[in-house]
C-alpha cells in the first residue's frame, strides 16, 4: 500500500515538475539574449545576429563589434508575439528543396517556435522608427517587462498575442 | 510609274504615323507632380487587425524602397524637419486587406499558404489635399517568410511614387 502511495506521489511530483520547469526556463533572468534583428535598427543590416540586453535605460543590441542603442524612454510601443521558423534553414534548407521524393518538403514540417519583439521608438528629431527582433521562445516577454520597467511605453499589456504571422494560424481573410 | 510613286508616298506616311504614335502617347502621359520631399506616415490598420511586426515591416520597407528609388529626402512620421520643407508630399497608408498565410504550407504544398496585404496609399499635400490615391498589394507565394509580403508591397508602392512624382535632381 505504502509503495503504491509513494509511486503516486512520485508521479504527481514528476508531473508538477514537468509543468513548472519549462515555465521557469522561459522566464529566466534577463541577461544577453541571442536575437536576430529582422529589420529596423539604424546602421544594422537586416537579419543581423547579435545579443540584446536591457540595461541603464537602454535597449542594447550588439552585433559583432558594432552596437546599437535605443533609449527605453523613447520607445512608444513594445509588442511581443509568437512565430515559428524552419528547424533546418539557410543553405542546407534551400538545397534540401531539391531532394527527391519530396524529402525537402518533409524537412519543412519541422519547425521551431520563436518569439518576436517589435519596438517603435522616436529619434532625436521626432521621427518614428520600428525594429523587429526574433529570439528564443519565452525571452521576448522578459525583455518587454524590463523595457517597461525602465520607462518604455506599451499599448498591449498582458500575455503576448498569437501572431497572425505564425504558420500555425488559420488562414482567415479580413477585408473591408 | 505614277502608281508606284503614290504607293511609296502612302507607305512613307503610314510608317511616319506608326512611328510617331508612341511619341504622341508619351506626350499624353500626365505630368509628374513636383515633390521636393516625401513624408511617410505610420501604416494605419484600424479596421483590419494587423500584427505589430507587419505594421513596422511595412513602414520600414516603404521608407527604404522610396530612398532606393531616388527620393533623397524621405522623412519619417513625426519628423520635425519636414515642417519647413516646401513641396512636401505626405504618404498616408491604410491597410484594407490582410490574409495571413503559412510559410509551412507554402513550402510543403507550393500552391497554398500565400500571404497577401492590400494597402490604400494616399499621397497628400501637408494641408491634406489629395494628390494621388492607389491600392497597392504585397504578396509572398513561394519562398520566404510571411514578412516578405511587406517587402513586395514596399517595392510596388515606391514604383507608384516614382512614376507619379518628380524630385529635384531626378526625372
Amino acid at each position: 500500500m505504502t509503495s503504491r502511495t509513494n509511486t503516486v506521489l512520485v508521479g504527481v511530483a514528476s508531473l508538477f515538475a514537468g509543468l513548472v520547469i519549462p515555465v521557469a526556463n522561459a522566464q529566466r533572468a534577463s541577461g544577453p539574449v541571442k536575437v536576430v534583428q529582422l529589420t529596423g535598427l539604424v546602421g544594422v543590416k537586416d537579419n543581423a545576429k547579435g545579443t540584446l540586453t536591457v540595461e541603464n535605460g537602454q535597449l542594447h543590441f550588439v552585433h559583432g563589434k558594432a552596437s546599437s542603442d535605443v533609449s527605453a524612454s523613447s520607445i512608444q510601443d513594445v509588442v511581443t508575439a509568437g512565430d515559428s521558423q524552419r528547424a533546418v534553414g539557410g543553405t542546407i534548407g534551400l538545397m534540401s528543396m531539391a531532394a527527391p521524393y519530396g524529402g525537402g518538403r518533409v524537412l519543412s514540417l519541422f519547425r521551431t517556435k520563436i518569439d518576436t519583439l517589435t519596438v517603435q521608438y522616436r529619434d532625436a528629431d521626432g521621427g518614428l522608427h520600428g525594429a523587429i527582433f526574433s529570439m528564443p521562445i519565452g525571452t521576448a516577454e522578459v525583455i518587454k517587462k524590463d523595457l517597461v520597467a525602465q520607462g518604455a511605453h506599451t499599448t498591449a499589456s498582458g500575455e503576448p498575442t498569437s501572431a497572425a504571422s505564425s504558420s500555425s494560424s488559420p488562414n482567415k481573410e479580413q477585408k473591408q | 510609274m505614277n502608281r508606284i510613286l503614290k504607293a511609296g508616298i502612302k507607305l512613307s506616311l503610314f510608317t511616319l504615323i506608326l512611328s510617331a504614335s508612341p511619341l504622341l502617347a508619351q506626350k499624353n502621359k500626365p505630368a509628374k507632380i513636383k515633390a521636393a520631399a516625401l513624408q511617410v506616415e505610420m501604416i494605419e490598420s484600424d479596421e483590419i487587425k494587423l500584427p505589430a511586426e507587419f505594421q513596422v515591416a511595412l513602414y520600414e520597407n516603404l521608407i527604404r524602397q522610396l530612398e532606393k528609388n531616388g527620393f533623397s529626402h524621405v522623412y519619417r512620421d513625426g519628423d520635425r524637419n519636414a515642417a519647413s520643407v516646401a513641396d512636401l508630399v505626405v504618404l498616408h497608408s491604410t491597410v484594407r486587406g490582410f490574409k495571413a498565410g503559412s510559410e509551412r504550407a507554402r513550402q510543403v504544398t507550393t500552391v497554398s499558404g500565400a500571404t497577401s496585404i492590400t494597402v490604400h496609399c494616399q499621397f497628400t499635400s501637408p494641408e491634406g489635399t489629395s494628390l494621388l490615391e492607389r491600392d497597392v498589394n504585397g504578396k509572398v507565394r513561394f519562398f520566404g517568410g510571411n514578412l516578405k509580403a511587406t517587402y513586395d508591397f514596399a517595392k510596388k508602392a515606391a514604383h507608384v511614387a516614382n512614376e507619379n512624382f518628380s524630385t529635384p535632381g531626378r526625372e
